[in-house]
């Protein structure tokens, strides 16, 4: 039994998604509980495969018996095992934090919306696990596909946004598509460690430099690198709050684990940081998205709209992270894939409470939120310190490691953008808060009247999740050399 | 000079398709039209995988001739010697390319769904009207 | 807008182009592509799958299991429609912006 628990974490949700429609049948409400139930199997069985992975290392797990490059490999090691784990967990706290929120925002489809949900969690699970080049495009298309659709269903607006989605999304999953073609019409194989073989001989090919340029480019587009970023913020933006706050998170970091992925175990360290100036690049990229993502979230009046521009800032560090190309930089970069997912959901569930409760999402509906909702807002205090970098909060770990890198490099453009980006975090955050705290006692206190009244702490099945996050927030901060040490440095590609 | 563009001519007409298909995903402002494109696009990569499996020379679908008989005649174990591979396309881009249709005409039937959203909403496919409505209201 | 797009394109052509050069020729029986992988399944499909049509038994067996990746992308399209045009009424009111 424990030998299939690979190939389980993926199942479960597939098969919980095609009986979920089912069970909507007999009753709409069951929906939720089957989805917890899945997504609960599902966490524990990848939490037990990371523990086997850090004890008896890397498993390999043969779909149908057939031997790798012939047949599709399922490959867990200690990277993909603490993704895994990443985004059951994650899903979860989404899951149990969506009931009131669909409930609200989505009352005649919440059948499908769980369906939905599955799926795109199968898709996240099946990209991260496998060992092959073509499976991992098909996953892929899974988690788009529910993707467009989860946010399709958003306010006014979201199906545009939604179907620039779907262009920017089919250009960037055809592009990885067109690149595994190239590699498979030169190696003539599509399993990842089979091509990792074969590749070294062929690394002045002319088909192997654009294979990598076009992989590349199209997991930029689908982890929404700066300048090809534009369709996330509208997409984020108008999504139901259950499926920003699953989708944000996840779908960029996943991108970029595929990345590291692509970059460390099919091609040797040594094409992208030697042979083709992959690794210069990406640093520069990241400065750029850094600087962009910051600056641009600073001109937001919206609260959501202002989150997604800290995520396309996040993204910039994780990338150049992994283009400074030492080893103190790529632990940075991965304990922050770690700590960003952690942290965006942290923000786009808080950000939901306030659509939950206000029924917007400007900057202006925070006031007085801290008197209103003193949890929630704790936990939002929680999750920016840590944006911005504040020591007993996880996210300090791994920006420190990212700086340690940069000056390790000598790469002082990257140096500068990270501490400018934690400055704008500051204002960003600083300006919420104050927002919040709105300190008019007398006035705001008489002319709030019925409707503000009507505000207050959130329920327990959002708030539960929400603080849930918090903690882990200052918990992975607190136990961080155990992560690092454990699960990160083996990670680490070796150099 | 004219020997290299032949031979490799399956390549330039897959390059030709996609710059077709991607120049209509960017350029057009009618939804429909973007559609097509990144249809275009789509066909031109299915294109490409299928050009690789071709081997020339007398070469057929990969269906082995006389499978069973052959089967029957060398027992389960000397079946395996009895395949010439040169006689037979490469079978592994053509299965490839049976999963990438499938999810092409599903993110077809996505993008159409969406559209249709988009004109029960709107009642227009153009984009820039939809951004002026979108702007208005 | 279109002038970027004519460039993005001919961008991307320039790059297919740029790999074409050293890709084998059309035809090419000897290519990595037909010589890796894909022998395996011709010589042995009939003694592991007893399947004459080898683009079966590798859809269906070796490769199965993109298969099922395949069948549940269609799954996930026909949520995503049933999802997206069931007319909610709650969104009526504001359809008519």
């Amino acid at each position: 039994m424990t030998g299939q628990l690979p190939m389980l974490i993926v199942v479960i949700p597939l098969i919980s998604a095609f009986l979920c429609p089912l069970i909507g049948l007999w009753r709409k409400d069951a929906c939720y509980y089957w989805l917890i139930l899945a997504l609960s199997a599902c966490a524990v069985g990848s939490i037990d495969t990371l523990v086997t992975v850090i004890y008896g290392g890397t498993i390999h797990y043969h779909l149908g018996g057939w031997a790798p490059p012939f047949g599709i490999e399922y490959v867990v090691d200690h990277l993909n095992g603490m993704m895994l784990v990443i985004i059951s967990v994650i899903s979860l706290a989404v899951a149990i934090y969506s009931k009131r929120s669909i409930e609200e925002e989505l009352p005649e489809k919440v059948v499908y919306f769980y369906t939905a949900f599955l799926l795109q969690v199968t898709g996240f699970l099946g990209i991260v696990i496998t060992g092959d080049l073509f499976n991992l495009y098909v996953f892929l298309e899974i988690a788009s596909l529910a993707g467009y659709a989860l946010i399709a269903i958003g306010e006014d607006g979201a199906p545009l946004a939604s179907f620039r989605y779907i262009v920017m999304g089919t250009i960037g999953a055809c592009f990885y598509l067109l690149g595994v073609g190239y590699i498979y019409v030169s190696t003539g194989s599509l399993n990842m460690a089979d091509v990792h073989q074969i590749l070294p001989q062929l690394y002045r090919s002319k088909v192997i430099i654009t294979a990598v340029s076009f992989l590349l480019a199209g997991l930029a587009v689908k982890m929404a690198l700066f300048p090809v970023h534009v369709w996330l913020p509208d997409a984020y933006t108008k999504a139901p709050s259950a499926a920003s706050a699953l989708i944000a998170p996840l779908m960029t970091k996943i991108s970029l684990y595929v990345m590291i992925r692509l970059l460390f175990t099919v091609f040797k360290p040594s094409l992208s940081i030697e042979l083709l100036p992959v690794a210069d690049i990406m640093v520069w990229a990241g400065v750029i998205a850094i600087l962009g993502g910051a600056i641009m979230a600073l001109a937001q009046t919206d609260f959501k709209r202002m989150l997604c521009y800290i995520v396309v800032a996040e993204v910039g560090y994780i990338v150049g992270g992994v283009g400074l190309a030492n080893a103190t930089a790529m632990k940075g970069a991965i304990l922050h894939i770690l700590n960003d997912a952690v942290m965006t959901v942290g923000l786009f569930t808080v950000a939901g409470i306030v659509v939950y409760k206000t029924g917007r999402h400007d900057l202006s509906d925070c006031k007085d939120l801290f008197k209103k909702m003193p949890f929630t807002m704790a936990a939002f205090v929680v999750v920016a310190l840590s944006i911005i970098g504040v020591p007993p909060t996880c996210g300090f770990f791994s920006k420190w490691y990212l700086i340690h890198g940069a000056v390790i490099a000598k790469h002082w453009a990257f140096l500068a953008a990270l501490l400018l980006s934690s400055l704008i975090s500051v204002i960003l955050f600083f300006r919420i808060i104050e927002i919040g705290y709105a300190f008019r006692p007398s006035h705001g206190w008489h002319s709030g009247g019925g409707h503000a009244a009507a505000i207050d702490e959130a329920p327990l099945s959002m708030l539960i999740p929400t603080i849930a996050i918090a903690i882990a927030i200052i918990l992975i901060g607190l136990y961080n050399q155990t992560i690092l040490s454990n699960i990160i440095a083996p990670a680490v590609p070796v150099l | 000079m004219f020997d290299f563009i032949v031979s490799y001519y399956n390549y330039w007409v897959f390059i030709g398709l996609m710059m077709v298909g991607f120049y209509a995903m960017m350029a057009k402002r009618n939804l429909i039209k973007k559609i097509i494109g990144m249809n275009i696009f789509q066909s031109a990569i299915i294109f490409f995988y299928i050009s690789t499996s071709v081997k020339k020379g007398g070469v057929t679908v990969p269906i082995l001739e006389h499978g069973h008989a052959a089967h029957a005649a060398d027992g389960l174990e000397h079946g395996a010697h009895a395949v010439d591979i040169m006689q037979y396309a490469n079978p592994l881009p053509h299965v490839l390319m049976l999963t990438a249709i499938v999810v092409m005409v599903a993110t077809l039937g996505v993008a159409l769904a969406v559209a249709i959203m988009i004109y029960r909403r709107y009642n227009t496919l153009e984009e820039d009207e939809i951004i002026k409505l979108l702007r208005r209201g | 807008m279109k002038i970027l797009s004519v460039i993005a394109g001919v961008l991307v052509g320039a790059a297919l182009i740029y790999g074409a050069l050293d890709m084998p020729k059309w035809g090419d029986p000897h290519s990595p592509a037909s010589s890796h992988v894909s022998p395996y399944y011709l010589r042995h499909s009939i003694e592991h799958t007893a399947t004459p049509n080898v683009v079966t038994s590798v859809l269906a067996d070796y490769r199965g299991y993109d298969t099922l990746g395949e069948t549940t992308v269609v799954f996930t399209a026909g949520i995503a429609c049933i999802l997206l045009l069931r007319k909610g009424r709650k969104r009526q009111g504001k359809r008519h912006v």
